[in-house]
């Protein structure tokens, strides 16, 4: 009980902190946490796969990137603001139906490899398509809606948004879906022999975390109000993959603070440390080497002595710890082929 | 459409294919022996090539840069598996993972140390000019590099076919545990692989140094390419690897020409069918 309301506590606590954030902090460090909570949306959309599902995409900044060049686009053809909106989910639910197809028979690292070709292949059309996407100099003078002109405004959609994600992720990994998607990343084939559809769970698995991620992508044009083909460059979607890592995979919370890190490591240490990208990668390889589980399965893992709150675990979000880089089943079948549901 | 255009498209198409196949060969052998999906390739070859110039550059020999970028990467992907990937050995997403954190680590240092612009190498004097080929008059130089491929895809073959190595090699794509039961030391067949996966990606580097420009994202850029001409043509298979970037190569030369806008679509299409129809690809085994 008392437990219980702790957390309760806390959860006002830090959303009081969050929303409070713009009235206080300097101009260039809200703009500074809307980009970290824009990145933590998009690090939660591949978490809701990987930590759920087991599934590891490296590709999901082309999802969200094909939603922001629909709001680009939008915004140059002078359409209305509920058009571009709803262009952008007709893109985001297209383009994730492309990612969901083309993995929904795979898992472990052939379906990494996919997503990663996929993002690719986005970036590529980015470049290409030069008559729609502006090519190499991508599109300038996008403003965001009037609305949310004001850093403080936008700041607090991003909050939202995030927010937003947390409850679904949460609502996911208590629903009966989330059920079977960990069943998945136990073992597929007795989730199938049970007479669940394998292939349909990752497909709906697929199209709702796209859904995160093309949320994150309309935030991502309205921060920068500019769009070039780097959003959907490979090296968006490692770091956003470095972030989930970092954080701890299957967390609700893991996504951010990771996300706080690397946009911190590029916004903030760069000013102090050229060799930023370096220093970021080395601090990755140590994590996946010497801290599975990221900052949060360490933090968890330490407070899991302290205080007995396992009946408090969240399902699906605790319950995913150990975390999905020692878990050895996940990856791909025994010898790591890929390999199709029956 | 004239000959001449034909001509001249297919032996582009050839010739990419060719650079193609110097990069997916090593990482289609790395992942059939180790199972790892090394995204430091693209990484290793971009090494291969800044490493390369600078070298040529300084000795003035052509053949030096060619020499020291392979052995140089090389070198490079030896210490990374024994000192990285070594611990975390049959766990396949931390190994991924941390060839994503080594190949973070090099491209910033490669900017580092050799800076952000294009750069290319000159060939070496005998293979400047043109060559006439049939109805066109070919670069010599894409000429050797179609020439090197083959090469180096005739000695992988029989070294796979014939040889003691190229035995324990096979047998270590088909059951890993029975090769170390039967007192084999996998971990210097591990290292080994990895070693010559970093060496032709080191070489290819240097190789495509006189056809492409090498600059920061030249690196994701030949990785995409190398993951679909595995895609296609199955995972771990030469032979695949061969055929997978013959059919991209060509691909990608007429669809430059006929459909510039959608040219990368246009290659990543065949990948998409095959994935539907087979997804372990044209050659791969199918574990079903």
């Amino acid at each position: 009980m008392t437990a219980d309301r702790t957390r309760t506590v806390a959860i006002v606590a830090a959303l009081a902190v969050a929303v409070a954030a713009p009235f206080v902090l300097p101009t260039y460090l809200v703009t500074l946490l809307s980009l970290v909570f824009i990145a933590a949306l998009l690090a939660s959309s591949i978490d809701l796969l990987a930590g759920q599902g087991g599934l590891l995409s490296i590709g999901h900044a082309g999802i969200a990137a094909s939603a922001a060049y629909a709001i680009a686009w939008g915004t140059t053809e002078s359409l209305a603001l509920p058009i571009q909106l709803g262009l952008a989910l007709v893109v985001t639910l297209v383009v994730s139906a492309v990612y969901a197809l083309t993995t929904m028979r795979t898992r472990g690292i052939v379906f990494l490899m996919i997503t990663l070709a996929l993002g690719i292949v986005v970036y590529g059309l980015a470049l290409k398509l030069s008559t729609i996407t502006g090519g190499q100099n991508g599109l300038t003078g996008i403003d965001r809606p009037e609305v949310l002109a004001s850093s403080s405004a936008f700041y607090l959609l991003t909050v939202a948004a995030f927010v937003l994600a947390v409850v679904f992720r949460a609502v996911l990994a208590r629903s009966s879906f989330g059920l079977v998607l960990r069943g998945i990343r136990e073992s597929e084939s007795r989730m199938s022999s049970l007479g669940y559809s394998v292939t349909r769970a990752k497909f709906l698995a697929v199209m709702l975390s796209g859904l995160l991620a093309g949320l994150a992508g309309v935030l991502i044009v309205w921060q920068a109000e500019f769009i070039s083909p780097n959003v959907a460059s490979f090296n968006r979607s490692a770091m956003a993959v470095v972030m989930v890592i970092l954080g701890g995979t299957g967390t609700l919370l893991g996504p951010l603070i990771g996300a706080g890190v690397v946009v911190g490591t590029e916004h903030w240490l760069s000013s102090y440390v050229e060799r930023w990208p370096t220093l970021l990668g080395l601090v990755f390889i140590a994590v996946v080497l010497f801290a599975p589980g990221g900052v949060v399965g360490a933090f968890s893992r330490w407070r899991h002595g302290a205080v007995r709150d396992r009946q408090h675990a969240e399902p699906g979000t605790r319950a995913a710890l150990p975390s999905l880089l020692e878990d050895q089943g996940l990856a791909g079948g025994v010898d790591g082929r890929p390999s199709e549901p029956q | 459409m004239s000959l001449e255009f034909l001509a001249l498209q297919v032996l582009n198409g050839l010739t990419f294919a060719a650079l193609l196949f110097l990069v997916a060969s090593g990482f289609t052998l790395v992942f059939g022996v180790m199972r790892i999906v090394n995204l430091a390739h693209g990484a290793l070859y971009l090494l291969g090539g800044a490493i390369g110039i600078s070298v040529a550059a300084v000795t003035g020999s052509w053949v030096l840069g060619v020499v020291a970028a392979g052995i140089s990467v090389g070198l490079v992907g030896l210490f990374s598996e024994r000192l990285l990937l070594h611990r975390v050995r049959g766990r396949e997403l931390p190994e991924v993972l941390l060839t994503v954190g080594i190949a973070l680590v090099i491209a910033d240092l490669i900017l580092a140390v050799f800076g952000g612009n294009p750069r290319s190498a000159d060939p070496p004097p005998p293979l400047v000019g043109g060559t006439p080929v049939g109805p066109v008059t070919y670069p010599t130089y894409r000429l050797f590099v179609i020439g090197f491929a083959i090469a180096v895809g005739v000695i992988l073959f029989v070294v796979q076919q014939r040889t003691r190595i190229g035995a324990v090699l096979r047998a270590g794509v088909d059951d890993r545990e029975m090769v170390s039961a039967m007192g084999i030391d996998v971990d210097r067949v591990f290292a080994g692989m990895f070693l010559v996966g970093s060496v032709l990606a080191g070489t290819a580097g240097m190789i495509a140094a006189g056809l492409l420009t090498i600059r920061p994202g030249a690196d994701t850029e030949i990785l995409l390419f190398a993951l679909v001409v595995v895609i296609v043509g199955g995972l771990g298979s030469i032979g695949g690897a061969a055929l997978g970037s013959v059919l991209i190569g060509l691909i990608d030369a007429f669809s430059r020409v006929w459909l510039p806008e959608l040219s990368y679509f246009a290659v990543f299409a065949p990948m998409a069918i095959i994935l539907v129809l087979r997804p372990a690809g044209l050659f791969g085994k199918s574990t079903s």
